[in-house]
């Protein structure tokens, strides 16, 4: 089980990777998460609107309100070009701690 | 095919559709959601349902996990402001502080103004919490005192008492004590035992010597030898000397700062001498000088080995000098011992079962005769006080009895006050509805006002603590007396206590402010301002409920003290067969051998006095709790199966001195010549324990005794006197006439003149016991003293009996006058439509006698079943009857009656002008 601190702070990035794969809705990004992670990442759900309202402001993805098959309506997100710059972002920062940390927990050379 | 429902059955239908629609509009409560938030969310949810159905969930569980998992209206807003604000604490704008230090100093000024304003009312509430809390207070003290007894030692889980289980033909023993030269052998054998040492009173049966300092001469009890190791045992703290050394040469002494401050006042009296007279049981007296080598602190009160002084071990062997060697006797001397860390004790326990093993066939052999068996047990010495029960204890075992009594009666009386509290703040707060409103209008939640009234009450508790303490030494002075404890303020400072009283003003506080914090805060601003506030009949039921338990409680009290006395009076007034009144009892403790040699001229000499009728010798008077006995045989030199009879040894004017009745048989004669070598008396008990089916069979009868080896007859029977008190039951006796038991002058006098009676006697003492403190006592006294615990625990009940009265009417007058101020109006309108004042009294005073008549059926049968179970243990008692409860509740009603026609009676004859004109 990821800790709150880390789930929240890496809230962006999985939203944002998610959004990669195509225009989604919000039922379907906590399905997503919970199948990639299996079950180790745990979203509140009244986390998640919160969440894509402020990046949805803060214009690194859009949505648009459409009729569903069923005929209901639903919002639908998709990533905007200043997204992908920000996910490119968030991924070199990932990827350098990442880094640091296999670096880190390999085991360590014979000192003699 | 259609299925009708039942309208019931139809309310339990899910319908998704309508929960949906309902949640959605709960939505509405936070104005920050938008549509298209909850429109959103309401997708979210609607998804989530679907995708649980397709899992196989029903609707409603469907709905019921969807919704849990999203949250509500308070939560959803809650997220969107988290991901919105820096804010710290997370609280969202539109959620109230619950902290707002800038209304404390309202809080306060409202609480005191309180206070002030309704000084009566406040002095009531004070005052009740302060006679309970105060109550509880020594209770706990006691307790713990209890409770903690000898746990202050280093190391205390390894030090142990060894206690001797010896087991004869008659039966088996337990005793505290073990013989002497064991401490040596586990000393020399078992590299178990860290320290092992021994403590031995001056005497078999008592432990006072007799002290000279110059001039002053005392008795001094409390009195032990002692090996010079015992200050690494036990922790006594030294003020002056030096532990290590101050027990090891003879003729050394350590004395604790009170008896310092007794012999030589301010003086330093380290390295002075001291004068002990001392005389080893058999050798003749000696007056010995002893040298001061170390000052103590005072005894603490919660040990079970109190001492005064310490004498070391080296003199009682350059006195004794087999001290060291008698195996036989477990006389009076007690081993202590500190096993080494992780030893097993029962393995321990186990192996020195081979000391006593390996002494017993020494000795067997040496005597060739069977010795009793012997085995030594461990009794850790925290454990000392509370459990053991063996024979020769130092002290009293502490009595669980007590303790849970003690505890019942604190708590009872701490209820009454806080019902009290409880009663009146419930009652007063009414008046304070407008200030809920106008609180809760401007903006207070709930849960503020709850902190609100909790703090108030806790104040006053506060309040009530701060009176308590004033009545604590109060008190504790009176307990102590009373129960022959030496609880003192100091014991407050212990963390246990301080966390007890913690709790109790927790306890207090919460339990006394949860009326008004918890019903009246939740009453509706509107409903209180459009004055729809008609006493809630909750609150008027918890009113009556409270009345009707504390009058309940205070009668129960009441029934209780009285049985107390009743049965108190009742043994005092029991014929005990023998004559109490007018005889000075003087115990001989120091010359006894003089004393036993000559008690005969003694007495002569004292007879001529006028007014010293009678004179007479015994080993004991009546209402001594001796347990001196004799096996009594038929056969000769084999006691297997004998019985063992109570002893009283006597002169030949006993009998006729006391007054006491034969059944059969004759008394002890002098004229008969040989009564002293070959007569016994025994009472009608000792006739049914030794067999026989009337006294006039066992008139006659010889029996050898375990005492003197001596085989006598039995001239005659006596009646059972009650010479051990009311409360037991009259034993087995046999009266001797056995010199060397000796030990107490009884003399028969008349009351013209005491002053010079009792200079005459103290005359003749002096002549007699020169150097002896000249010490007496009332035989009534002595034996009123016997029923101590009965008399104690009659004067706290009635004590706590008339304070939880008072408390109970204190409570019953304020809401008396409350209820009556209310109705002042309804008072005035009845007078001037001409109802009489007695018409209003009767009106107002018929509500609260219900209520008593309520209490007494709830109090009766408890009082009855507690009391029959406390008369149980007496062998003569009274029976429960129908009268005492008929008092106790008359009492209760009367003075009920009175409080409240107080109250009534002014209101009723106040004018109604005043009551009605309305400016």
């Amino acid at each position: 089980m990821v800790s709150k601190v880390l789930a929240a702070a890496s809230t962006k990035p999985v939203i944002l990777s998610i959004l990669t794969r195509g225009e989604i809705y919000g039922y379907q990004i906590i399905q997503n998460v919970i199948e990639v992670s299996g079950g180790t990442l745990e979203w509140s759900e009244g986390m998640l609107y919160p969440v894509l309202h402020r990046m949805e402001k803060e214009g690194s993805i859009q949505s648009q309100w459409r009729i569903s098959e069923n005929g209901r309506r639903r919002k639908y997100y998709r990533l905007t070009e200043k997204g992908r710059r920000e996910l490119e972002l968030e991924r070199e920062q990932w990827m350098s701690v990442h880094k640091v940390l296999s670096k880190l927990w390999k085991p360590l050379p014979a000192l003699d | 095919m259609k299925i009708r429902l039942s309208d019931k059955e139809e309310k339990k239908v899910f319908n998704l559709e309508k929960s949906i629609k309902q949640w959605r509009k709960s939505l509405n409560k936070n104005e920050a959601l938008e549509d298209g938030y909850k429109e959103e969310l309401e997708c979210h949810l609607r998804d989530k349902i679907e995708h649980l159905m397709s899992h196989g969930a029903s609707e409603e569980e469907a709905f019921q996990e969807a919704l849990g998992k999203i949250g509500d209206a308070s939560h959803i807003g809650g997220e969107f402001h988290k991901t919105n604000t820096r804010h710290l604490s997370g609280r969202p704008p539109w959620r109230k502080s619950l902290w707002m230090p800038g209304l404390l100093s309202s809080y306060f000024r409202i609480a005191f103004r309180k206070v002030r304003r309704q000084k009566i009312y406040s002095f009531i509430n004070v005052a009740g919490l302060a006679v309970g809390i105060a109550c509880c207070a020594v209770i706990i003290l006691y307790v713990t005192n209890e409770l903690t007894y000898d746990n202050f030692h280093k190391d205390v889980d390894r030090i142990y008492r060894i206690a001797t289980h010896r087991i004869n033909i008659v039966g088996e023993f337990w005793m505290s004590t073990t013989p002497a030269p064991l401490a040596l052998d586990l000393k020399a054998n078992y590299p178990q035992v860290e320290e092992v040492i021994r403590v031995v009173p001056p005497y078999e049966n008592a432990s006072h010597v007799l002290v000279v300092q110059g001039e002053k001469r005392f008795f001094e009890n409390r009195v032990w030898f002692a090996d010079p190791e015992i200050f690494r045992l036990f922790r006594m703290r030294f003020l002056q000397g030096d532990p290590a050394t101050a027990l090891v040469k003879p003729n050394a002494v350590v004395l604790t700062k009170e008896i310092v401050e007794k012999c030589f006042g301010e003086e330093n009296p380290l390295g002075k001498t001291l004068q002990i007279e001392l005389d080893y049981d058999i050798r003749p007296v000696k007056i010995q000088d002893f040298e001061i080598t170390g000052i103590i602190e005072n005894s603490p009160a919660n040990t079970h080995l109190k001492y005064d002084m310490f004498i070391s071990m080296a003199t009682m062997l350059s006195n004794l000098s087999d001290f060291n060697e008698d195996w036989i006797i477990p006389k009076a001397k007690y081993t202590y011992i500190k096993l080494n860390p992780a030893v097993d004790v029962n393995f321990f326990e186990e192996q020195i079962q081979q000391i006593a093993k390996k002494y017993t066939d020494i000795y067997e052999e040496r005597f060739n005769r069977k010795m009793d068996l012997y085995q030594y047990f461990l009794q850790p010495i925290k454990k000392i006080h509370m459990y053991s029960s063996n024979h020769r204890e130092i002290e009293p075992s502490g009595n669980w009895y007590y303790i849970y009594i003690y505890s019942i009666i604190a708590f009872l009386i701490l209820l009454i006050g806080c019902m009290n509290f409880m009663n009146l703040s419930a009652a007063l707060s009414t008046m304070r509805t407008k200030e809920v409103g106008l609180r809760k209008v401007v903006g207070a939640q709930r849960r503020q006002l709850v902190w609100q009234f909790l703090g108030e009450s806790l104040l006053i508790t506060i309040l009530g603590f701060i009176f308590a303490l004033g009545l604590i030494s109060l008190l504790l002075t009176f307990f102590n007396e009373m129960a022959g404890t030496e609880l003192s303020l100091a014991g407050l400072k212990q963390p246990i206590v301080l966390l007890s009283l913690l709790g109790l003003l927790l306890f207090v506080s919460i339990g006394s402010g949860s009326y008004p914090a918890f019903i009246l805060t939740s009453l509706k601003p509107a409903s209180i301002f459009q004055g729809r506030l008609a006493p809630t009949s909750r609150g008027s039921m918890m009113q009556k409920f409270l009345v009707i338990g504390q009058f309940a409680i205070s009668i129960f009290l009441v029934i209780c003290s009285l049985t107390v006395f009743k049965q108190l009076n009742f043994m005092r007034g029991q014929a005990l067969g023998f004559d109490l009144e007018q005889k000075l009892i003087l115990r001989v403790k120091s010359n006894l051998g003089y004393f036993r040699r000559n008690y005969e001229a003694v007495k002569k000499d004292f007879l001529n006095y006028p007014s010293i009728i009678g004179a007479t010798v015994s080993s004991s008077v009546p209402g001594d709790k001796s347990d001196s006995g004799y096996y009594m045989t038929t056969k000769k030199e084999d006691f297997k199966g004998a019985s063992r009879l109570k002893v009283i040894t006597m002169d030949y004017d006993f009998m006729p001195e006391y007054g006491i009745k034969m059944v059969a048989g004759r008394s002890f004669q002098r004229e008969m010549g040989n009564d002293e070598t070959g007569s016994y008396l025994i009472n009608m008990a000792g006739v049914k324990e030794l067999g026989f089916n009337s006294p006039e069979e066992a008139i006659n009868k010889y029996y050898q005794a375990s005492y003197h080896r001596i085989t006598k007859r039995i001239i005659g029977v006596t009646d059972d006197f009650h010479y051990r008190g009311m409360q037991e039951v009259v034993e087995p006796l046999v009266m001797d006439i056995e010199d060397s038991l000796m030990n107490t002058l009884t003399l028969s006098i008349t009351i013209e003149n005491m002053d010079g009676l009792m200079a005459f006697v103290k005359n003749k003492w002096n002549e007699h016991f020169p150097g002896v403190p000249f010490e007496y006592s009332f035989l009534d006294d002595d034996f009123n003293r016997e029923y101590r615990y009965e008399k104690q625990m009659g004067r706290l009940l009635s004590i706590i009996t008339t304070l939880g009265l008072i408390i109970a009417c204190l409570g019953l007058f304020g809401l008396a006058s409350f209820v009556t101020q209310r109705r002042q109006k309804e008072i005035g309108i009845r007078k001037v439509l001409g109802a009489s004042i007695s018409d209003i009294v009767i009106m107002l005073s018929k509500k609260f006698v219900g209520l008593i008549l309520i209490s007494v059926l709830i109090a009766s049968p408890l009082a009855w079943y507690s009391m029959n179970k406390w008369l149980q243990d007496f062998a003569y008692r009274i029976d429960m009857n129908l009268i005492l409860f008929v008092i106790a509740a008359a009492a209760a009603w009367i003075i009920a009656l009175l409080t409240v026609s107080f109250q009534a009676i002014r209101a009723a004859s106040a004018s109604p002008v005043n009551s009605l004109r309305d400016e």
